[in-house]
């Protein structure tokens, strides 16, 4: 069976995030969830699962879930490092980072896994339609189109120079053809690292996704992979690649 | 100043009025719209009316404002509100324009505005309530209101602090808004059809504010709506002042107690979100000094808003016209509970793809996964048609959701859906239209309207000519 670890669900829980896991449940039968609560000791801790997902939560939540990792760092850096899958979406990718800053100049200090921090303005909600490329890191250098939704308080900075004690090179996760990266002045968006894959976009980005869906899938070890609902998920998808690449699409809202 | 900038802002706002009564537009919005461009601190400087009650939350202030309003007016006041604008900032200077005089005299002793919850911070430094209902706050637009945590803490920030609250106890997340305000509290009492565990995919709030850990519920009507309490420490929802118990949908009435006595009150829809809606509007009745026996009498004469809700009968067929509004995942989900629990056989048109946003834009679907699509697999729902752009996000979205692919029709606009009605004896058709789409949802609702007449027309035709 693979292992798949949600962490905290009950706060971690917005915009439909958890419908990702839900979709790879309903994608194969070789998944088996695991649900992490706030006041349980993680399952991480005396196990290795194959992929640990983490969705968007509310700022506050967001003070909740760094103060609960926080003694697990050590541990979330030996799996990160050894290879093992995760997947980050949303808000949630800020718990991984240095800090986060908030407009009335306050600060909550994350995990310190990545030289990542967020600057937050509660009054200035970003919201933005998202296509990008994802690199499969295969021999043939193949990408997959991506796309998604933004919708955040906060824009995401890469710090450089910043002493991390990562045995490689941090990368991000998509290249950006249209909307933003990290933040509006970047195209990268996302982290990537080793198997860590950490990203702004939100929501059922594994339902809007079926051909990343897939490669996920494979590369977490499934051997029958046939998506949930394959036909009319890629219909979606490929109605919404069409759109998002229509020149005239707003991209910002 | 300032006060010349206001008068001359009140002035050319009144000609606008006068302008769009001459042109016959409607554009009830645009001379607050205009005063607020002239002086934008217009809301600082209006005169109001001596007492202001205000309704904000994500769901029911419409039709508490409505209820509200009503009951006033039949008790003789002259209500000032903005029941015809917008519920944001400009709206509520719309309705000022309105009830003031030349002279910027208000022309009226009371007001009940409906104030759009996330528009509290440029409407509440000018505008104090002395009586404030939060109906409830649920997950509603992302990217407007991102989640309902920060619109709690906008109204707690922004509402002033002589404002009386008047809150939904079993609302741990709106009940909780400015603790420091003298505040009461309104919940229902256990009921038929209660759970103790959420079914739903939104649980906004799911752990214990002081420990952290899961709550529990005595009774559970909906999502995070429900008496909770925290099973590992002492906290639990607050005590109602004002109890809705003894709900009777037969005859469709509920009683309301609180420390002074009991009134029963006349239901206006089976509803759960209904039933609540009545409750805090007798709550906030009562709170202003109201008898029980006279609001009774208030309710007896209420009537549902059309626009949200309407049946209409024609032969064996009925067709149930329903605002579901798009991109809020917690009201659809609503419609869509109520549709699961009537009684026999339904086809619905969903034309929930956003208008607005399929222009220039378009829509964040997230909605679609946080909205219990789910309560529309039911062996009695023949046929789901879907239409508008987003079509095919709904398809997967209800396969997902474990309907069959067959019970699915397809309409590329909203005007061939009706085309797509199988129409079977006894049939019940739900036509669900957002607020994007309120002039599309009255037009497909006459075309289907027409199809039911015509058919019930041919029926009774054969029927007499048999005789």
């Amino acid at each position: 069976m693979i292992k798949v670890e949600i962490l905290f669900p009950e706060i971690c829980n917005l915009y439909g995030d958890l419908q990702n896991i839900d979709y790879l449940k309903k994608s194969s039968d070789e998944i088996e969830i695991v649900e992490d609560n706030l006041v349980d000791e993680p399952y991480f801790l005396n196990n290795v699962p194959d992929l640990i997902y983490m969705g968007t939560l509310t700022e506050k939540s967001q003070n909740f879930a760094i103060e609960k990792l926080r003694p697990y760092r050590k541990r979330l850096m030996e799996l990160i490092e050894s290879g093992v899958h995760f997947l980050i979406t949303g808000n949630a990718l800020e718990i991984f980072g240095t800090e986060i800053i908030d407009d009335n100049l306050t600060k909550e200090e994350g995990l310190e896994i990545f030289p990542f921090m967020a600057k937050r303005n509660m009054m200035n909600r970003f919201n933005s339609l998202y296509l990008g490329d994802f690199d499969t890191d295969d021999l043939n250098n193949t990408k997959i189109k991506i796309v998604g939704y933004k919708s955040q308080f906060t824009q995401g900075y890469f710090l450089k120079n910043y002493n991390t004690n990562l045995s490689g090179d941090l990368g991000y996760m998509f290249d950006t053809e249209r909307g933003t990266g990290l933040n509006p002045e970047i195209m990268e968006e996302g982290l990537r690292y080793k198997n860590f894959m950490g990203t702004y976009l939100l929501g059922p980005f594994l339902i809007l996704n079926p051909p990343f869906t897939k490669w996920l899938l494979k590369k977490l070890g499934c051997e029958n992979i046939a998506l949930a609902f394959e036909e009319a998920a890629l219909k979606a998808y490929n109605i919404r690649v069409a759109e998002y690449s229509e020149p005239d699409r707003g991209f910002t809202y | 100043m300032s006060k010349i900038r206001f008068f001359i802002a009140l002035w050319v706002s009144k000609l606008a009025i006068i302008a769009l009564k001459i042109t016959k537009h409607a554009g009830t919005n645009f001379p607050g719209i205009v005063a607020l461009k002239i002086c934008p601190m217009f809301l600082k400087y209006a005169k109001k009316p001596e007492k202001i009650i205000a309704v904000t939350g994500t769901n029911g202030k419409t039709t508490v404002s409505n209820m509200l309003l009503d009951i006033l007016t039949l008790d003789g006041y002259n209500v000032l509100n903005n029941k015809a604008g917008s519920n944001i900032n400009t709206g509520i200077a719309a309705s000022l324009i309105y009830g003031m005089t030349v002279f910027g005299k208000c022309k009226h002793r009371i007001g009940v505005f409906e104030i759009d919850e996330r528009s509290a911070l440029r409407i509440f430094p000018y505008l104090k309530p002395d009586y404030m209902l939060i109906t409830n706050l649920s997950r509603d637009s992302i990217m407007r209101n991102a989640h309902p945590e920060y619109i709690a803490n906008l109204l707690s920030l922004y509402i002033p602090n002589s404002t009386k609250l008047i809150l939904n106890a079993d609302d741990l997340i709106s009940s909780a808004v400015a603790p420091e305000n003298d505040r009461v509290y309104f919940g229902i009492d256990k009921m038929k059809g209660d759970l103790n565990k959420c079914i739903n995919l939104i649980n906004d709030i799911q752990i214990c504010p002081v420990c952290n850990h899961k709550l529990e519920y005595e009774y559970l009507r909906y999502n995070h709506i429900g008496k909770a309490y925290c099973p590992s420490c002492d906290f639990k929802a607050p005590e109602y002042d004002f109890t809705g118990f003894n709900v009777d949908l037969d005859k469709m009435f509920i009683d309301v107690k609180d420390k002074d006595g009991i009134g029963s009150y006349k239901l206006l829809n089976e509803s759960v979100f209904n039933i609540y809606n009545v409750v805090s509007a007798v709550a906030v009745l009562r709170t202003m000094g109201y008898s029980h026996d006279k609001i009774e009498k208030f309710f007896r004469k209420l009537e549902i808003v059309e626009s949200r809700f309407e049946e209409t009968k024609y032969g064996s067929r009925t067709l149930y016209k329903l605002l579901a509004k798009e991109k809020n995942a917690f009201a659809t989900t609503r419609v869509f509970d109520y549709i699961s629990t009537m009684e026999g056989d339904k086809e619905i048109i969903l034309m929930n793809s956003c208008q607005g946003d399929m222009h220039h834009w378009s829509e964040n679907t997230c909605w679609l996964y946080d909205c219990d699509f789910e309560f529309l697999n039911q062996d009695n729902i023949k046929n789901i048609i879907l239409c508008g752009p987003r079509r095919f996000d709904h398809r997967l979205r209800l396969l997902l959701a474990g309907v069959p692919e067959e019970k699915l029709s397809f309409a590329e606009k909203e005007v061939e859906a009706p085309s797509k009605l199988k129409l079977f004896e006894n049939d019940n058709i739900y036509v669900l239209y957002g607020t994007d789409s309120l002039n599309l949802g009255n037009k497909v609702s006459a075309m289907v309207r027409k199809l039911l007449k015509d058919k019930a027309d041919k029926f009774e035709k054969r029927g007499t000519s048999r005789d």
